[in-house]
């Protein structure tokens, strides 16, 4: 499915459009990469420190409802920001990602990090004290939050080592 | 200087590092690290510039994301240098690297002053939006970790 989808963004439109970008516009990379970077900075400031505030290690002052209200747009945003400024690289060089296992890891290691986080902020939302009712519901949010740290940090991981996918796929 | 540089690059744990897998894994620690370090610092440089978390004090955003830039900045750096000592005298010369090592020097300073002068007045402004001083602080502070992470990241891309 993943070759299909490459040959199919390979001979598209988009591939041509993306790499006259990427070539064309001086600095474009670097510049682009870096915002990518500020996008993560923007989620572990937001989700792994609601992760983090969660566990009890960190802002203890704030009341984590009033956090996700605050900082859940943020979230979005970064990643809005993150797809957009990823996303060129993909069209460009569409084998080099959809057919490289440590893309396929941060996929999906992204997918369940967005869901559990979707999930803590919406029920944090809805009602403040749903992970406080009962000792068995504290346990599960320090879970979800610890699994969510974990998650991020994967897929973090997994977009520094798609360049380097050699050093554990040998024999690909 | 260059013979310092070539002498570090010698070392044994500098070549091992640059012809192995820990060099990659190196570098996503400093990547999860250095953005957990510009996350804690954005979110206190915002409400130094009055422009999010308004309803806590100064202080207390201070107080308690502060340590979290510290812890990030304290693994960042070892892991940078892990990094540096692979290629010593390539990134000694490289001008990117040269830049966001000047840009970290100012925002330390950048730092040192709010720390030492502004917050002084901080009782008058801890509720509200600060003077000033202060928001120029987070302006200036917000602006030089942008540079430091381009910077960073523009490093890779000069050969």
């Amino acid at each position: 499915m993943n070759e299909a989808l490459a040959n199919y963004l390979a001979s598209s439109q988009a591939q041509e459009w993306s790499v006259s970008l990427l070539r064309g516009v001086p600095g474009l990379p670097p510049i682009s990469q870096a915002i990518h970077i500020v996008g993560v900075a923007v989620i572990m400031g937001t989700a792994v420190m609601i992760d983090l505030r969660v566990l009890g290690l960190a802002v203890p002052s704030q009341k984590l409802d009033e956090m996700v209200k605050r900082l859940a747009p943020w979230t979005w945003w970064a990643l809005v920001v993150n797809v957009v400024t990823g996303m060129p690289y993909i069209f460009a060089q569409p084998y080099r990602y959809l057919l490289n296992p440590v893309f396929g890891i941060k996929m999906a290691c992204l997918v369940p990090a967005l869901l559990v986080t979707f999930s803590l902020y919406s029920t944090l939302k809805k009602s403040p004290s749903f992970w406080e009712t009962s000792n068995a519901r504290q346990l599960g949010a320090k879970l979800l939050a610890a699994l969510s740290i974990a998650l991020w940090i994967t897929v973090i991981f997994g977009g520094r080592w798609i360049a380097y996918s050699d050093y554990i796929f040998w024999n690909e | 200087m260059t013979a310092l540089w070539q002498w570090l690059e010698g070392l044994t744990i500098s070549q091992e590092i640059g012809i192995s897998w820990w060099f990659p894994f190196i570098e996503s620690v400093h990547v999860v690290f250095l953005t957990l370090t510009f996350g804690a610092i954005l979110m206190v440089d915002l409400r130094l510039l009055g422009l999010a978390a308004m309803s806590h004090p100064a202080t207390r955003m201070v107080r308690e994301l502060v340590p979290w830039t510290l812890i990030g900045f304290a693994i960042s750096v070892p892991t940078g240098l892990a990094l540096f000592i692979t290629r010593a005298e390539h990134y000694a010369n490289n001008p990117a690297f040269r830049i966001k090592l000047l840009l970290i020097l100012l925002a330390g300073i950048n730092m040192a002053l709010f720390h030492t002068r502004w917050i002084k007045s901080v009782e008058t402004w801890d509720q509200s939006t600060p003077p000033l001083p202060a928001r120029l602080t987070g302006g200036i502070s917000i602006t030089l970790w942008l540079g430091v992470i381009l910077a960073g990241r523009w490093t890779g891309h000069l050969n």
